[in-house]
């Protein structure tokens, strides 16, 4: 037991002053928050960015109208989205950090103008340009030249923008007022709630939530799983492991090295959470992304519990691994077939959190070898399991995990003493039976 | 009393037999050797008698009682191939081998200390165990093997690759520890090496023991019957073979086996005959020499 102990805290000290453990410490999250940032600070920008259109239309005052129209629905977009983000903030009023685009409308529909303003686009001379003849309007298919053909959030607003504008020229002409026109047009937001009566997380925050985490619970499992593996060839192919045996029991040996490398990863988890709390409203929030909602306590408190289980049954296999082989090579063919049902999760990730509740997403969350991360996903997906569904869940895990290591423990044990070829399936199956 | 004790210990892997048989007993303050070629099952027997592997049959007893863990905590084994955490310095190492025989901390680091300075190490107390020399990594694993005063030194060819000034050292610090009384098993192919040290061998071929004693018994056993003759000129006399049984041409000096009932003046006589004779001594033969009777007769 002690001696358990002292294995445990030398994998753990020593593992604590690398730079490796230094540099995934710092990455890791520097990375992760970038991939999260950086895209929405650039989708940002690109919003902010004043644009130069021109409205091509058949009369002037139809083109006067949509060029008013888009500008519109700018600003009431940005409104909406500035009261969703901070609530408590009173609306500013005119458009988020950005002024109105340059809308020019041209009634010249023939095909060589078309040509004309095609080439000022590719030149960059223009942004776009909506081709809205009456024959497209009355045919609702309206060609819209742009160089970010690809950008969806700008071009659903150009397509809301004219089917408003089409909508308020019709009610117009039928003599509503513009209050009337408002109130109609406006678009009514969708409250899910779960039958109990619980107030659903939006779908938004689960994929921060969830995909985030898993991310990290994957790589954290992964890692540190590895990294077993590879402490137990090191100590094997350096030839320590007799050293050590010669007053460690194979099992301590083996622990200790789970319990030190697992603390590792743990540490490493603690760190990552507080550095999230810290910079959680800071300034890298105003791209949007609320770090409060991926560190939450009840799904930190979750995610250690399953990394910690995770961690368990995978590092137990890894170790088997490990002692199977000789070198480095041999090892990473044979750890493939540990790693792949640890990969399954990620395909499933999307369908989780879309269908937190399907019998699927409750089969691969109660089954030992992806529940570590399908349960933690449910956990924090939009509707999250029941108390019974969870200690099922951890039960079985537990138990698998029991098993498991009992297993590789004997594997370990006689895995660790041959040198030479690989081990065959049968003579693996003599090892678990002798030791 | 008997500081260890193997009694018809058997210890098979798959098919192969790895130790037959072996019975063998270690009196408490000798020097012991367990000598054969490679693959002979010297290892396998000392992992037995460290508890890494269990006999599949036959008992072992450790300070007169059946093994049992404890007794781990007053064995230092340095093992064959050594076996180190490159990546640790030497210091952090030594303490952690050291509290797992059951130091503490403190004290293994005390007596880390007096260690590396007594062998000459002590400036590399902060260095990484890969930056150091062979010889140097050797030294460490020799400290790790001694460092909790164990009662039972257990050396699998402690000398191998040191130079030797070094092995020199490494040596009088074991003649040390015979004076105070320690017991010491060295295992190796080296017979030369372990002749000057040991009080008793077992010799063993193929996993069972060939040759068995004292080492001054064995030797009288086998009688003066090698002469060692250095010479200038020819050499024929090597080929007579009613004379000669036997010879190793060493280059410098040839040690000849007489052939039975061969008389040693006769062959004085042949080699003056025809050579200069600048030494010409009866000696007892070399462990080497006895390993290779032995061995050749039981292959036969």
């Amino acid at each position: 037991m002690r001696n358990m102990l002292l294995i445990a805290r030398r994998e753990y000290l020593e593992r604590i002053r690398t730079k490796a453990f230094l540099i995934m410490t710092i990455l890791i999250p520097a990375i992760m928050g970038g991939s999260l940032v950086l895209p929405a600070l650039f989708i940002k920008k690109s919003q902010d960015k004043l644009k130069h259109l021109v409205v091509v239309a058949s009369d002037q005052r139809t083109g006067n109208y949509m060029a008013e129209q888009i500008n519109q629905q700018r600003e009431v977009e940005g409104r909406e989205k500035q009261q969703a983000e901070k609530p408590q903030a009173r609306p500013s009023g005119g458009l988020p950090g950005a002024g109105r685009w340059t809308i020019d409308v041209d009634t010249n529909t023939s095909e060589s103008n078309r040509a004309a303003l095609s080439d000022k686009v590719k030149l960059k001379l223009l942004d776009g340009v909506i081709w809205a003849t009456a024959e497209n309007l009355s045919a609702r298919k309206v060609p819209f030249i742009t160089r970010d053909v690809s950008s969806f959030e700008e071009n659903m607003q150009v397509q809301r923008s004219i089917t408003r504008a089409l909508q308020r020229d019709a009610l117009e002409a039928r003599g509503f007022s513009d209050a009337e026109i408002e109130n109609l047009q406006k678009s009514i937001d969708l409250n899910p709630e779960s039958p109990s009566g619980v107030q659903v997380k939006s779908i938004e925050s689960t994929i921060f939530t969830s995909i985030f985490p898993l991310m990290v619970l994957y790589m954290s499992v992964l890692l540190y799983g590895i990294n077993v593996m590879n402490a137990v060839l090191e100590e094997k192919s350096s030839r320590v492991m007799e050293v050590v045996l010669s007053s460690v029991e194979p099992k301590y040996l083996m622990a200790g090295k789970l319990l030190g490398v697992g603390a590792v990863g743990l540490t490493q988890i603690f760190i990552w959470a507080a550095i999230g709390a810290s910079v959680s409203g800071s300034a890298i929030m105003g791209s949007g992304v609320d770090l409060k909602k991926i560190v939450g306590g009840r799904e930190l408190a979750f995610f250690v519990v399953f990394y910690l289980l995770g961690y368990l049954l995978y590092s137990a296999m890894y170790a088997a691994v490990g002692a199977m082989c000789n070198s480095q090579q041999e090892a990473q063919q044979l750890s493939q077939l540990v790693t792949m049902p640890l990969v399954i999760p990620l395909f499933l990730i999307g369908y989780i959190i879309q269908y937190p509740g399907a019998p699927l997403s409750v089969a691969a969350s109660l089954f030992p070898l992806t529940s570590p991360l399908m349960m933690y996903a449910r956990i924090a997906s939009v509707q999250p399991p029941g108390w019974k569904e969870i200690a099922l869940s951890i039960a079985l895990l537990a138990v698998t995990i029991y098993g498991v290591v009992l297993l590789c423990a004997k594997i370990y044990r006689v895995g660790i003493l041959m040198y030479g070829k690989k081990p065959t399936l049968p003579e693996i199956v003599k090892w678990i039976k002798y030791a | 009393m008997q500081t260890i004790e193997l009694n018809h210990v058997r210890k098979t892997y798959d098919h192969f037999v790895a130790v037959d048989d072996l019975s063998l007993g270690i009196e408490a303050g000798t020097v012991y050797g367990l000598l054969g070629p490679n693959g002979a099952g010297k290892t396998s027997t000392i992992r037995m008698m460290i508890g890494i592997t269990q006999p599949d049959s036959g008992e072992i007893k450790i300070f007169g009682k059946p093994f049992e863990r404890k007794s781990l905590q007053k064995i230092g084994y340095l093992p064959e191939e050594r076996g180190l955490y490159k990546k640790m310095k030497v210091f952090d190492q030594l303490v952690f081998l050291g509290e797992l025989h059951g130091m503490s901390r403190a004290d293994a680091g005390t007596r880390a200390r007096e260690w590396c300075e007594r062998l000459d190490i002590a400036e590399k107390l902060q260095s990484k165990v890969e930056e150091l020399s062979k010889g140097m990594q050797q030294k460490i694993q020799f400290i790790a093997a001694l460092l909790h005063d164990p009662e039972f030194v257990i050396m699998d060819e402690p000398f191998y690759g040191l130079d030797p000034v070094n092995a020199g050292l490494l040596k009088d610090v074991l003649l040390d520890l015979k004076r105070q009384g320690k017991t010491i098993l060295f295992s190796t192919h080296r017979m030369d090496q372990v002749e000057k040290l040991c009080d008793s061998i077992c010799l063993i071929n193929r996993g069972q023991p060939v040759l068995q004693g004292k080492l001054s018994q064995v030797k009288s056993k086998f009688g003066k019957n090698n002469v060692q003759i250095e010479y200038v000129g020819n050499d024929d006399f090597l080929q007579q073979t009613q004379l000669v049984g036997s010879y190793n041409n060493y280059g410098n000096y040839v040690e000849v086996r007489l052939a039975p009932g061969a008389d040693s003046q006769e062959l004085l006589r042949a080699v003056a005959a025809r050579s200069r004779v600048n030494k010409f001594e009866l000696v007892e033969p070399s462990l080497e020499e006895i390993f290779k009777e032995v061995v050749g007769k039981t292959d036969a």
